[in-house]
């Protein structure tokens, strides 16, 4: 039984959350605890269970085992009205084609809570789609459509707002946009859920993130813990002197800590350090006399993603470029770790 | 009442609202108009003169409200199907729910909308219907003293009300389909099957027939013998006709509450 939100300050809360379709397993176990008043960033490859939560955490479907509590209350088949106080965009938005923008904001209205009529204008400001409010959605682009499904999702000024992939088919512009309007929802006390496997953007939105792979959370925690837990130096070097270099950066840093990866034609040795240890990692290297092409330096999402889901790096889209491919160390989780946890 | 106010609205500017009427009507105004201005050219044909019934008035108001029943009948299930089958298709139930909207609700309120719209759609065919008959009378010189038979047409409102309830259970049957379906096209396809499926098995099983939602619903309003005697199932009487045609769209929209309840809501 999870506590009071009072008490916990949970926006969203799940205990052993199961859903199977057929043989398949979607959900085994997903233990979530998102904060009331953040962006939460609830990452996971193509088919890790991230929509399946969302449609459970909007009483589309029902889980087969396990609890949820939205809003610091228990919500179950019975707690439609729940939803009230929720605004959601799941997978993609949902429209009449033959009505206009303003007219189908208007007909979704009149469904659950109710919703004053100047609202729709607001939004319509807010998404920056007044002036063509007027035509028919056939009309609208992607962007657009997705524009007018995150109005959708906050025509009840909701104090929980799940958004399911909600950069789809935005221009840079409007992801800008997008980005700073969840951040004000939480700057104003509003919990932002978002599902998402493009880390470039989620990095640049959440405060906590939880990596679900599999059905199960997978780690969870605010995104800087996440990151400085998984902060990596990385030189590129020859192939040839990938053993004498690997033990090298293992003497300096600890046994397992290094991570080969192969890009293109490029070798690269990834070493999980303090970042500020750059140098020492470059003198080690110098000293054994293996020189490194390049050498960088940071805390890195993608590897921390790749390596908690192991899905390979094709699945993963970032906003720098083309993903890396590891080759070498799998990913493993015994379970759910909590960052920053004693 | 937002939803039911909210779902008349979006009928209105739905095209197939529209596209469903003038295609009834059309019919409409083309049978009656086509038998007048052909009558004086068939005269010497067989069952000529049988087709002048559809022109001749008081008999004429039923029988344009029985042309109604037969081809709207089957408008009306794809009518129904359509737009039960676009909330599943077009994820807008799915959008309702996910704002924490009652299923059951929803549904129910969306098919008062229909019905009502059905209604609408029933007596404006119906006065056009008329129009056409008379047009029809017209070109085919026939009388049309009996127009204002005050009989026929206290008996009017009762038809029509009778009417409307068959046509309302017709689009409940494509409804219920196509929330079982969720899918438009399927609604719509076992729909148009289950309508010709029903006459087809009237040849062999009329005594189980003529209990079915389309033969029913055509035995709630009564016709003159002249024009019913071809018929291959007998029908019902229209008092148990009524009762059999409200029973079914209780029924089909008890089934879609369950359906609906129950489904797990994808994309």
């Amino acid at each position: 039984m999870v506590a009071d939100a009072a008490g916990n300050g949970l926006a969203i809360s799940t205990r052993g959350l199961v859903k199977r379709y057929g043989a398949i397993v979607a959900l085994d176990g997903l233990d979530l605890s998102v904060p009331a008043g953040v962006v939460y960033g609830f990452l996971g490859p193509n088919g890790a269970g991230k929509t399946t939560t969302m449609r459970i955490l909007t009483s589309l479907i029902q889980p087969d085992a396990g609890q949820v509590e939205l809003l610091g209350r228990p919500f179950g088949r019975g707690d439609r009205r729940r939803l009230f106080d929720v605004g959601a965009l799941i997978e993609s938005p949902s429209f009449y084609p033959f009505l206009s923008g303003r007219e189908n904001l208007r007909a979704l209205a009149a469904t659950g809570a109710p919703t004053p009529r100047r609202r729709i204008e607001e939004l319509l400001e807010l998404v920056g789609l007044l002036d063509r409010a007027g035509d028919r959605v056939t009309g609208y682009s992607l962007g657009m459509r997705q524009r007018l499904g995150i109005a959708a999702a906050l025509l009840s000024d909701p104090q929980l707002l799940l958004l399911d992939e909600p950069a789809n088919g935005l221009d840079p512009a409007g992801i800008v946009a997008m980005r700073d309007t969840l951040r004000r929802l939480a700057s104003a006390g509003k919990s932002v859920f978002v599902s998402s496997h493009i880390l470039g953007e989620v990095r640049q939105l959440a405060d906590v993130v939880g990596i679900i792979a599999h059905g199960k959370l997978v780690r969870e925690g605010p995104l800087e813990l996440l990151l400085a837990s998984q902060a990596t130096v990385r030189v590129r070097i020859d192939a040839g002197d990938m053993e004498r270099a690997t033990a090298v950066l293992e003497a300096l840093a600890g046994p397992g800590t290094t991570t080969r990866t192969a890009e293109l034609s490029a070798t690269w040795l990834s070493v999980r350090l303090d970042p500020d240890r750059a140098s020492d990692v470059n003198r080690a290297l110098a000293q054994a006399g293996i020189f490194a092409a390049r050498l960088e330096a940071g805390a890195d999402l993608e590897s921390l993603f790749l390596e908690l889901t192991g899905e390979p790096a094709a699945a993963v889209a970032t906003e720098a470029g083309p993903p890396a491919s590891p080759t070498g160390a799998a990913a493993s989780s015994s379970g759910p770790t909590q960052a920053g946890a004693p | 009442m937002r939803i039911f106010l909210a779902s008349i609205r979006k009928l209105v500017r739905r095209p197939a609202t529209w596209v469903t009427i003038l295609l009834l009507i059309g019919l409409l105004v083309l049978v009656f108009v086509a038998v007048g201005a052909t009558y004086r050219q068939t005269i010497d044909q067989p069952g000529a003169r049988n087709s002048l019934l559809l022109l001749t008035f008081p008999g004429a108001y039923l029988l344009v409200l029985s042309f109604i029943l037969g081809l709207g009948g089957l408008l009306a299930v794809i009518y129904g199907a359509a737009i039960a089958g676009s909330e599943w298709s077009w994820g807008t139930l799915k959008a309702a729910v996910a704002r924490g909207e009652g299923r059951t609700r929803y549904m129910l309120f969306s098919f008062a909308a229909i019905a009502l719209m059905v209604g609408v759609g029933l007596l404006i065919a119906f006065a056009i219907g008329v129009l056409a008959a008379l047009l029809g009378a017209g070109l085919a010189g026939v009388s049309t003293s009996g127009l204002g038979d005050s009989q026929t047409l206290g008996a009017l409102p009762e038809q029509l009300g009778r009417g409307w309830i068959a046509i309302v259970e017709e689009a409940a049957l494509g409804f219920a389909v196509a929330t079982i379906a969720r899918s438009q096209l399927a609604g719509v396809g076992v729909g148009i099957a289950l309508y010709f499926g029903e006459q087809f098995a009237g040849l062999f099983l009329p005594d189980i027939v003529k209990y079915l939602p389309f033969q029913a619903a055509n035995a709630v309003v009564a016709v003159g013998e002249e024009v019913s005697s071809q018929q291959v199932v007998r029908n019902l009487d229209p008092n148990t006709a009524l009762l059999v045609v409200v029973a079914w769209p209780v029924g089909a929209l008890v089934v879609s509450s369950l359906v609906t309840e129950r489904a797990e809501i994808g994309g």
